[in-house]
This record gives C-alpha cells, sequence and structure tokens, in this order.
C-alpha cells in the first residue's frame, strides 16, 4: 500500500511540475504558430525575466511592483525584438529567423548578467517547498506546496491565455496569422501587431515559469537549460498544437521524476537531466509528427 | 490617361522585379473606372498575380518590387504602403488559391476580414448578416471548419472574408480556378451582385477569358508581362485574335499575341 502511495506521490509531483514545462511550450508553441520559427531565445527570456524580477526586489521594490515592472520589461522586451529583429527579417527564410533567436537568446544572456551580475540568487516566493498538511491528512499523500503553487499558476495562465485566444478580437487575429499570414496580411490584420502580442506572451510566460523554477533551484544560468526541456516537450506534444504543448509537458514530468526515482539509483542518480530527450528520441522514431501534430488540412 | 478622377486605379507603364533580377513585369499599364469590373486576361506566368500583388503591395512579402511606373489608387500613390495600410484605404485583394483559414470555422474566417475596422459586438452580427444576404450558401456552413468545406465554398468564403474589409476596390486572383462552371457561375453572379449593390469597383484576373468577358465592362490581355490588346469586353469578345487564342478557336503553332503580330507584320511586309 505505502509502495502504490508512494508511486502516486512522485507521479503527481511530476505532473506538477510537469505544467512548467507545458507553460514554456506554450510560449514556443505561440511564437512557432505566428512565425514558424523555433524560438531558441526561449531560454535566455526565462532567465532574462526572472533575473531582472530579482534585481527589481532587490532594488526595494514590492513583490507586485516588481512582477508588473518585469511584465511591462517583457512586453518592452517583445516590441524590440519585433522591430528590431523579426521586422527586418520578415521576408527572410525561417532557417534566417532561427539563427536570429538564437542571436536573441546570447544577447538577453549578455544583458541579463551585465545588469543584474552573474551569482546565483535567492526568490524566496513566500511558499515552501514542503507537504501540504491537508493533503497528507485527507490522501495520505506527501506533496510540496510550491509543486501545487505552481501547478495551479499554469493552469490558470493556459486557461486563460486560451480564452483570449478563442474570444478576443486580436486573438482571432493570432489564430489566422498562424494558420496564413499571407492571406491574414491580404485583409489588414496587421502581422506587427500580433507579433508583438505573442512576444508579450510569451515573454509573461517565462517570467512565471522563471519565478516557479527560480523559487526552487534558485535564479541562476541553469534555467536556461531548464526550459529547452520544452524542446523534447514539443517533439511529443507537435510544434503547432496547443494541447500537445500541454500534455506534452505532462508527459514530461510525469515520466521524468518517476525514471529518476525507480531507475536514477541504477544511473548514478540525476537522469532527469537527459531522460526527456531519449523519451523525445523514442517518439521521433515512431511518431515524428508528435502525438497531437495537427494534421495539415488539404484544400479541396 | 493619368489624373482622371472617373478612375479609381490608375496603372502607368510598371515594371516589377522579384529578388532585384527576375522581372516579371515589363510594361503594364491599366485604368479601373470607379464602379466598373475591369479583367485583367492571360495565360499562367503572364503577370496577372504580380500586377493585383503591385496594387495591394503583397508584391513586398515575396521580394518583389515595382522598379518604375506609378500606381495611383483613389488619388493616392501607392509606394510605400504596406497591406495593411491599403486595406484601411478600401483595397483588398482576394489571393489566388482562395486561402481560407483551414482551421477557424466559416464564420470566424468572415469575421477576420473586418479585423481592420474595429467593429463592435454587434455591428460585426450586422455586417455578418449582410455578407451572408448574398453569400447563403455560407449561413449554412457557418459552424463548419474551412478547411473541411468545398472549394466552391472555400471561394465564397474568401471573398466574403474581403467584402467584411468594407472595400472600395476589391482585387480578385482567379476566382474560378478548379471550380466546376456551375460553381463559377454562381460566384461570378454574386461578384456581380456586390458590384451592383455595394459599387465596390473590381480587378479580376482570369484564365477562364469567356466567363471573366461575359461578366467584366472592360479586358485587358496580358503576355509575358506587357499589356498586349485591351477593349471593352464586347470588343474583346468579338475580336478575332482573341477568339482564336483565348476562347479556344485556335489554329496551330500560332501560341501567343507575339506570333499573331509578327505573323501579321510579315505579311504586310511582303
Ligand atoms: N515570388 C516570385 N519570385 C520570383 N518570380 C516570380 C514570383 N512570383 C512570380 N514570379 C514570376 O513572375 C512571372 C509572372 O508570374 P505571375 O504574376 O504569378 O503570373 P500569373 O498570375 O499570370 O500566372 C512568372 O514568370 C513567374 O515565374
Ligand atoms: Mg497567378
Amino acid at each position: 500500500m505505502t509502495e502504490v502511495l508512494f508511486f502516486i506521490e512522485v507521479v503527481v509531483a511530476g505532473l506538477l511540475a510537469g505544467t512548467m514545462y507545458s507553460l514554456v511550450a506554450l510560449g514556443f508553441v505561440l511564437i512557432y504558430k505566428a512565425s514558424s520559427t523555433f524560438n531558441f531565445a526561449q531560454g535566455a527570456m526565462v532567465f532574462f525575466a526572472v533575473l531582472a524580477f530579482v534585481g527589481f526586489m532587490e532594488l526595494g521594490l514590492s513583490f507586485p511592483v516588481s512582477f508588473v515592472v518585469t511584465v511591462l520589461l517583457m512586453v518592452l522586451v517583445g516590441f524590440c525584438t519585433e522591430r528590431l529583429v523579426l521586422n527586418p527579417l520578415m521576408n527572410q527564410s525561417e532557417d534566417t529567423l532561427l539563427m536570429a533567436t538564437i542571436g536573441l537568446g546570447f544577447v538577453l544572456e549578455g544583458l541579463a548578467q551585465a545588469a543584474w551580475g552573474v551569482e546565483v540568487r535567492r526568490l524566496d516566493l513566500g511558499i515552501g517547498d514542503f507537504p501540504i498538511e491537508w493533503i497528507i491528512d485527507v490522501f495520505g499523500l506527501f506533496v510540496s506546496a510550491l509543486d501545487v503553487t505552481a501547478g495551479i499558476v499554469a493552469a490558470v495562465l493556459i486557461i486563460g491565455l486560451a480564452l483570449l485566444f478563442k474570444y478576443t478580437r486580436m486573438g482571432l487575429g493570432l489564430r489566422a496569422v498562424a494558420d496564413d499570414p499571407g492571406a491574414a496580411s491580404s485583409i489588414g490584420i496587421p502581422l506587427k501587431n500580433i507579433m508583438l502580442l505573442v512576444w508579450s506572451a510569451a515573454g509573461v510566460v517565462a517570467l512565471v515559469a522563471g519565478m516557479m523554477w527560480g523559487a526552487r533551484a534558485g535564479v541562476q544560468f541553469a534555467l536556461v537549460d531548464l526550459a529547452l526541456k520544452a524542446l523534447p516537450v514539443l517533439i511529443i506534444g507537435g510544434f503547432s498544437s496547443i494541447p500537445g504543448a500541454i500534455i506534452g509537458g505532462l508527459i514530461i514530468g510525469a515520466t521524468e521524476k518517476v525514471l529518476e526515482v525507480y531507475l536514477g539509483p541504477f544511473f548514478g542518480g540525476a537522469i532527469e537531466g537527459w531522460a526527456p530527450y531519449v523519451l523525445a528520441i523514442f517518439f521521433l522514431l515512431y511518431r515524428p509528427e508528435g502525438l497531437f501534430g495537427e494534421k495539415i488540412i488539404r484544400r479541396v | 490617361m493619368t489624373g482622371n478622377s472617373d478612375n479609381i486605379l490608375e496603372i502607368n507603364s510598371i515594371e516589377v522585379m522579384y529578388d532585384s533580377v527576375i522581372s516579371a513585369l515589363h510594361d503594364v499599364s491599366l485604368n479601373v473606372p470607379k464602379g466598373k469590373i475591369v479583367a485583367l486576361l492571360g495565360g499562367n506566368g503572364a503577370g496577372k498575380s504580380t500586377t493585383l500583388k503591385s496594387i495591394s503591395t503583397m508584391l513586398a512579402a515575396e521580394r518583389g518590387k515595382v522598379t518604375k511606373g506609378s500606381i495611383v489608387y483613389d488619388g493616392t500613390e501607392v509606394k510605400n504602403q504596406n497591406p495593411y495600410e491599403m486595406v484601411t484605404l478600401g483595397m483588398v485583394q482576394v489571393l489566388e488559391g482562395r486561402r481560407c483559414f483551414g482551421h477557424l470555422t466559416v464564420e470566424e474566417n468572415i469575421i477576420a476580414g473586418a479585423y481592420s475596422r474595429k467593429l463592435s459586438k454587434s455591428q460585426i452580427k450586422d455586417e455578418l448578416e449582410k455578407i451572408y444576404g448574398y453569400f447563403n450558401r455560407l449561413r449554412d456552413r457557418r459552424k463548419s471548419q474551412a478547411g473541411f468545406t468545398s472549394g466552391g465554398e472555400q471561394q465564397m468564403i474568401a471573398v466574403a472574408r474581403a467584402m467584411m474589409a468594407k472595400p472600395k476596390m476589391l482585387l480578385l486572383d482567379e476566382p474560378s480556378m478548379g471550380l466546376a462552371p456551375q460553381l463559377v457561375a454562381e460566384i461570378f453572379n454574386i461578384v456581380k451582385e456586390l458590384n451592383e449593390k455595394e459599387g465596390v469597383s473590381i480587378l479580376l484576373a482570369e484564365q477562364n477569358t469567356n466567363v471573366a468577358l461575359r461578366n467584366a465592362d472592360y479586358g485587358y490581355i496580358i503576355e509575358t508581362g506587357h499589356v498586349m490588346l485591351h477593349g471593352s469586353a464586347d470588343e474583346l469578345l468579338n475580336d478575332e485574335k482573341v477568339k482564336e487564342l483565348y476562347l479556344g478557336i485556335s489554329k496551330e503553332g500560332r501560341k501567343n499575341f507575339r506570333d499573331v503580330l509578327r505573323e501579321e507584320e510579315t505579311k504586310k511586309l511582303a
């Protein structure tokens, strides 16, 4: 019985941690849908955003003010990216755009470190990485409060974004651009504004993920690599699918925890770092379009 | 030819290059009088789409550029505008191949056409009703995913979507492409109705010369980036060369205007 409970605990912790992968992967999907490019700068954006947030806190700003200022900063980053990087490259090939996002990543990492220094920061969200009492009482499960918070925050953000895309004018514009940027442009949907929306959303997602991860492991450069775990998530979920990003994140989160706990000891631990990539390779071999890789609808 | 305010569009000897080296149009001039339907006719690769994209400024997205001549739309020179600005000025292009948003519903596709107008929910509803009045068939399909509708319905979606932007002028690129004659007729009827009731001026690129001229007021025939002939729709329909080359009554060996004209030249000289 305790064996089973323990397994459930591991899976739940994995799923909750996975919501953050889902969220970051969602940032990638948005940009991928709007500009058909894999945004290699997403990891750097996570690092940049949360480092800036901690920096503002250190300057003496309160938590909410720091948060709002950082969100505005990320919108500004999105704006500059659109103006200085994407717009000039608008009609270039997708490879060129890919290189540009890699370059943007280096710029953001450099800027963040120049502005805020290189040492690891602590980020205290006031939520401990301890089991929640009542969950122990009711279910007999040890689940970390930080994991639960991360899960709830990610879920709220994902649902919020989904509603935004389904029911607002800009959301409709985004979905149109994702389907056919040329046709969207021909009926007067300004690609510029849509890009700004997408990059701002990706920036906010990056900040939130950075805060959750930073609270656990410290705000440090390693967050960039953590964010790149969105890559195996996307391989599993399919690059252009929002539900795919969400489910892919949960699968990666749960699988890596289970593997870590049950197989980790045989590999000398720390297989969380590479297990997702192994899983992704299996998918590439057997289901390269991903679980939810959208079928391309052909015109009759 | 220039400065006539009865024309909503005036193109004066434009030359267009892609990638700064591939020359697609050499010398194209044409006028569209206000409230009229003008057909731009020619075979594959003649330069019809390039002409339309020069007007809507969609050309830039394909690394194309107008290198000579001028385009004047509704009194404004078309130079550095982008497609969004052109749409707000009332110029909307329906691209070749319909290009519906496949994952959006039919109704979402049409609503997307009003994006630049920033309408309220109730205004959108009114506009939709008006559009469905012309495109009855789409009303029944409003909740379907556009990617799963038929070719004819997709062409209607594309035109309906463009009409939601409230254009003064529509550029239609080969609306008949790949459609059965009956559907072609249905679509041209709607286009004519829109022209008459909404007063929208239309420049229509077509390979289907017959249908296009039967619905247009005036026509231009282009080949390899040159205007070869123009005249009223009736004149062109009764022109011997047009009949032979474009209406399917072809003598062997003479494939285009250039050949016909050259042949006539040699005859004259002999
Ligand atoms: N994006 C492009 N890049 C380079 N050349 C092009 C491009 N689009 C069209 N062309 C060339 O321009 C010429 C005219 O093409 P187009 O305007 O598409 O003709 P049509 O619409 O009459 O079939 C053709 O020779 C075509 O190969
Ligand atoms: Mg064409």
